[in-house]
């Protein structure tokens, strides 16, 4: 798609200089258009990728001079994956904790999405209200709910106790915290996915459903041989999104729990924040980042895969 | 998809409201006890049994939050960096868009490769060096260090451009006869075709910089300077005991904000449904 006007026959990385002085000054003001946006990618993003990568070989503490970082070869790497017992957790705990937001968010978001899409009075205020959470700064949500979730004085644990039951410690105790994150991500997004499915099944044609009747297909069999298949897409859309923006989760863990209770809810990047920003070490922090980069990027291609339309393979 | 269900089972219209109406509850009752609980007294929040309406509403709970809190200063602050924030994504993600879909320029593949590229990268692949970077710079702790690696986006210059190569050529050649100059033709021309990308674009990013927290939390350490989450970040550890306070504070943070999303509601449910798509 991106060369379709390109009607040189020579390879694109061979200067192409138009012969007219017209031409060529509309070329000047495209490199002008370009120039400051490419100059600030390559400052703030391209180099600093690079530089990074460069870091993550080395020991650094950010105050000693770059020319001087001592070198360590891989061995950031390595220790982070046998030695770091905080690192291997908060994998885990990440994983844990996309796994759970993204499954429930899919579900819930396609669920919903079908519920307003069905013949229902007031889709928008509905909408509006599931979208509400999705506006809000995430720091402000984790007050919240720091608040509602409160062992002593929650509204959550005064509910419960009310029915008799006994208090529950949720982001203060070792195997709730990391679920209790849990359902404020799914809390936090489910609303744009149920956006992002709703416009994926208004998108899909009403003549469909009604040759599927006229077949004498069943609910059931609509939502699976018609609506499922045709949201593919959005699906793919929705789970990848998700699942790479959970995976990055901060705000809200650092808002929260800060990791605790004994490292139960510690995510990645919070731990690299923390390597990096309270211990110093540059270096290590750098080989985490470009390890969650490198799972980031696999899981992606694995679920672009599983995902994508196939229905000209099969 | 269904209209045939709901005309044939009232009972499962009713199943179908009850399930909205209950996730619409669980969705907004966060907000509303924040409120309920910012209008308590300290000593009301943890009563036992609780109870679930101030006796009296404490509304002076927001005048002592002013007092401590400089709220007019972190709206101003958040304001002025996001808006500078989305003016720069807006103007540079529209200009490369434009060089990019509708001129012809050696390198103009690779380099429109890199910025597909740079698009996949995460935030915190780059967080420490462009900390690093904007320290050197002597930017810590200033307006500069919080805006200028937030003025270019190429997830925006990839949507752009895609809008952009849609537009019909005859259009910039008609404008080029009549002896436009290229400035004129993307301000004239490309820029008020292309407003509802421009809108969508810009909706994003503001939410993304007025609901930032991490990069601001790493440049500013002066009050003066803190945005809107930061504000929330330091009311945490100020108001720890004094819970209706830092209810008060995180309403007043937020409130604002949603009655705007309710207003605009349409556009923004529009713009998101629209690059779902597109992505």
């Amino acid at each position: 798609m991106l060369m379709s006007s390109h009607a040189s026959k020579t390879a694109w990385w061979l200067p192409e200089i138009p012969k007219s002085a017209l031409m060529r000054r509309r070329m000047l003001w495209a490199y002008v258009f370009v120039s400051a946006p490419i100059f600030a990618l390559l400052v703030f993003l391209l180099g600093p990728i690079l530089f990074s990568g460069w870091v993550s070989l080395h020991r650094w503490d950010m105050l000693s001079p770059v020319s001087d970082m001592p070198w360590r070869g891989l061995s950031n790497y390595s220790y982070l994956l046998t030695k770091d017992p905080v690192f291997l957790k908060s994998l885990g705990n990440t994983f844990l904790f996309a796994i759970g937001g993204v499954g429930a968010n899919t579900v819930l978001g396609l669920g919903f999405a079908l519920l307003l899409n069905s013949r229902i009075r007031g889709r928008t205020i509905w909408r509006v209200l599931y979208f509400m959470p999705v506006i809000t700064a995430p720091l402000a949500l984790a007050v919240m709910f720091s608040f509602i979730f409160n062992r002593n004085y929650g509204v959550v644990n005064n509910v419960i106790t009310a029915f008799g039951l006994p208090r529950q410690p949720f982001l203060s105790g070792p195997s709730q915290a990391l679920m209790t994150l849990v359902f404020i991500a799914i809390y936090q997004y489910v609303g744009y996915y149920i956006v992002i499915f709703l416009a994926g099944l208004q998108g899909i044609p009403q003549d469909y459903y009604d040759a599927a009747q006229v077949d004498g297909a069943g609910k059931w069999q609509e939502f699976r041989f018609i609506t499922l298949p045709l949201l593919r897409p959005v699906m793919l859309f929705v789970v990848v999104t998700n699942t790479i923006g959970a995976l990055q989760v901060f705000d809200l863990v650092f808002a929260t729990t800060g990791g605790a209770p004994a490292n139960s809810s510690m995510t990645v990047v919070l731990h690299m924040y923390n390597t990096a920003f309270k211990f110093s070490r540059m270096g290590r922090a750098s080989a985490m980042a470009f390890i969650l980069f490198a799972i980031i990027m696999l899981i992606t291609i694995a679920q672009v895969r599983l995902l994508r339309d196939r229905t000209y393979q099969d | 998809m269904s209209d045939h269900s709901s005309r044939l089972q009232p009972m499962g219209a009713v199943v179908k409201y009850l399930v909205l109406f209950g996730g619409a509850f669980v969705m907004v009752f966060p907000f509303v006890w924040m409120i309920i609980a910012s209008l308590m007294t300290a000593g009301e929040i943890q009563l036992r049994p609780p109870v679930w309406l101030p006796a009296e509403p404490q509304f002076g709970n927001y005048i002592e939050l002013t007092e401590s809190i400089p709220i007019g200063r972190l709206y101003f602050n958040s304001l002025f960096t996001s808006g500078l924030i989305v003016f720069g994504v807006l103007l540079s993600s529209s200009l490369a868009g434009f060089a990019f879909a509708k001129y012809r320029f050696p390198g103009r593949e690779a380099l429109f490769y890199l910025i597909l590229a740079t698009m996949m990268i995460p935030f915190f692949v780059t967080l420490i060096p462009v900390f690093f970077i904007v320290r050197q710079l002597g930017w810590i702790d200033t307006y500069q260090g919080l805006v200028v690696p937030g003025l270019t986006s190429a997830y925006g210059i990839f949507l752009m451009r895609q809008f952009i190569v849609s537009l019909p050529d005859e259009l910039i050649d008609a404008a080029r006869i009549d002896g436009a100059s290229e400035l004129r033709i993307f301000w004239r021309i490309v820029v008020p075709l292309v407003k509802p990308a421009l809108a969508t674009l810009g909706t994003f990013t503001f939410i993304g910089s007025w609901n930032a927290f991490l990069w601001p939390l790493l440049v500013i350490n002066s009050r003066e300077l803190m945005t809107l989450p930061l504000g929330i970040n330091s009311m945490k550890s100020l108001y720890a005991d004094n819970t209706n306070l830092l209810m008060a504070g995180t309403a007043v943070a937020v409130i604002p904000m949603l009655i705007v999303f309710i207003f605009l509601q349409r556009y923004f449910i529009k713009g998101i449904a629209l690059t779902g798509l597109k992505g």
